[in-house]
């Protein structure tokens, strides 16, 4: 549970909406779990349910021309700015805002829940192949937006 | 894009295993083998470890929202003890239908109880309705057969093919106006013959799909819900029709405008004369 409002947060950065999505998708999880037991784990089938539900707001706010509001989230302000090493936070919200739906889902899945590539490609109904593109045409978008390219080359990791 | 191959080891390295470093997805082996791969490439190194900081990032932004307090409204106990309540009102009309199917078709209680469970007509008819719904609701240009124009002619045809008169419902009082309709195939054990179809659409271009068969023999359940991945449906039954509407508006807008289906459609074909 605590996961599911931490993905709906991070895919929609609206405390309120994102409670309202969870609220929603447990609401039919209850309801069609007497009618139709889930296939597959219990974790993946909510987290499919709630992308789904998320996919279908945003398609009805997107008929009605609402805009969704960016940077509502606080950056909690006890984070220290950009150190060496660390990306400035706000600014990789942003960028994360400007991905692709599909770009921004997959990585959040992966990077914030920590998915396997293969729960993240079964949660995302895509093939592992696709999955990997998404990701990693996410990361270099997060790159550039970030203007991390520019920053001279390390010599080593770890 | 595929990074070439470490000359010092027999795993070759791809760009994918690079990704798959970074988010800690390799096994052992795997490991050992980018391992040694960056140490030989820097640039690489340098890509990796500009991933890993993204991951850091996102971690720190999103991650502490995991411990914060879920506020009650989230917990499942309630959700579950809400869900029920409100399924109150279904339950009052799924208890008119069965008395609708009971009076009229004349059978007992008990069994039409036991013919329910052998003959689940009504799931397959939902699932018909479902993927009709899905299949026509993406038109644009061929949506429907017969248009709205054309409505008594649509409403004799389908009549006809149904073999019942059936009339399509006003749901202007839910903002929402008929766009037309067509006949559909018959669903294989259900026994309902062909299916019609009306299409009603909103300001906002939300579609719903009204599908309507002849009653199945036995009569089934009288009603049922269904929902899967944000489309719901309200199917329920009398001894002349079934009706499912499906769509995928907020569930408090779909129970409205399914229960104004319901209430115009229920209706008695041939009713008792009054004395």
């Amino acid at each position: 549970m605590p996961a599911l409002r931490r993905y709906a947060r991070a895919l929609t950065r609206d405390a309120d909406r994102a409670d309202d999505l969870v609220q929603d998708c447990l609401e039919r999880a209850i309801r069609k779990r007497g009618l139709w037991q889930p296939t597959g784990p219990l974790r993946a089938w909510l987290f499919r349910m709630l992308l789904n539900i998320h996919r279908n707001d945003a398609r009805s706010r997107r008929r009605r021309g609402e805009h969704t509001p960016l940077d509502e989230m606080t950056i909690e302000p006890s984070t220290p700015p950009s150190q060496p090493g660390h990306m400035a936070l706000a600014e990789v919200a942003r960028a994360l805002d400007r991905l692709p739906d599909e770009q921004r889902e997959a990585l959040l899945l992966v990077v914030v829940e920590g998915a396997s590539y293969a729960d993240a490609a079964s949660i995302l109904d895509i093939p592992a192949g696709t999955l990997m593109s998404r990701l990693g045409r996410a990361r270099a978008a997060l790159r550039t937006m970030t203007g991390t390219g520019e920053e001279p080359r390390l010599r080593t990791v770890k | 894009m595929s990074a070439p191959t470490d000359e010092r080891s027999d795993i070759e390295v791809t760009n994918e295993m690079l990704l798959g470093f970074a988010d800690g997805q390799l096994d052992a082996a795997q490991l050992a083998a980018v391992e040694a791969y960056l140490a030989a490439h820097p640039d690489r190194a340098a890509d990796v470890a500009v991933w890993r900081r993204q991951n850091g990032a996102l971690s720190t932004l999103f991650g502490p929202i995991a411990s914060e307090p879920v506020p009650p409204r989230l917990n499942p106990h309630r959700i579950a003890a809400q869900a029920t309540a409100r399924r109150w009102d279904w339950t009052r009309i799924a208890a008119a239908a069965v008395l609708l199917v009971g009076v009229s078709a004349g059978t007992g209680w008990y069994l039409r109880t036991a013919t329910w469970q052998e003959e689940p007509a009504s799931d397959r008819l939902i699932e018909g309705a479902v993927a009709a719904h899905s299949l026509y609701v993406k038109e644009t240009a061929h949506a429907v057969e017969v248009t709205a124009n054309d409505k008594s002619h649509l409403v004799t045809w389908l009549s006809n093919r149904l073999g019942r008169q059936i009339d399509t419902p006003d749901l202007t009082k839910q903002g929402f106006t008929l766009v037309g309709g067509r006949l559909l195939p018959p669903l294989a054990e259900t026994g309902t013959g062909p299916a019609a179809q009306f299409m009603y659409q909103n300001q906002t271009a939300d579609r719903l799909t009204v599908y309507i068969t002849a009653a199945t023999n036995p009569p089934g359940k009288p009603f049922e819900t269904y929902n899967d991945d944000g489309v719901e449906g309200y199917y329920w039954a009398n001894d002349q029709i079934t009706c499912t509407v499906i769509g995928d508006l907020p569930q408090a807008q779909m129970q409205t405008v399914a229960k104004d289906v319901y209430q115009q459609l229920s209706w008695r074909p041939d009713p008792p004369a009054r004395s």
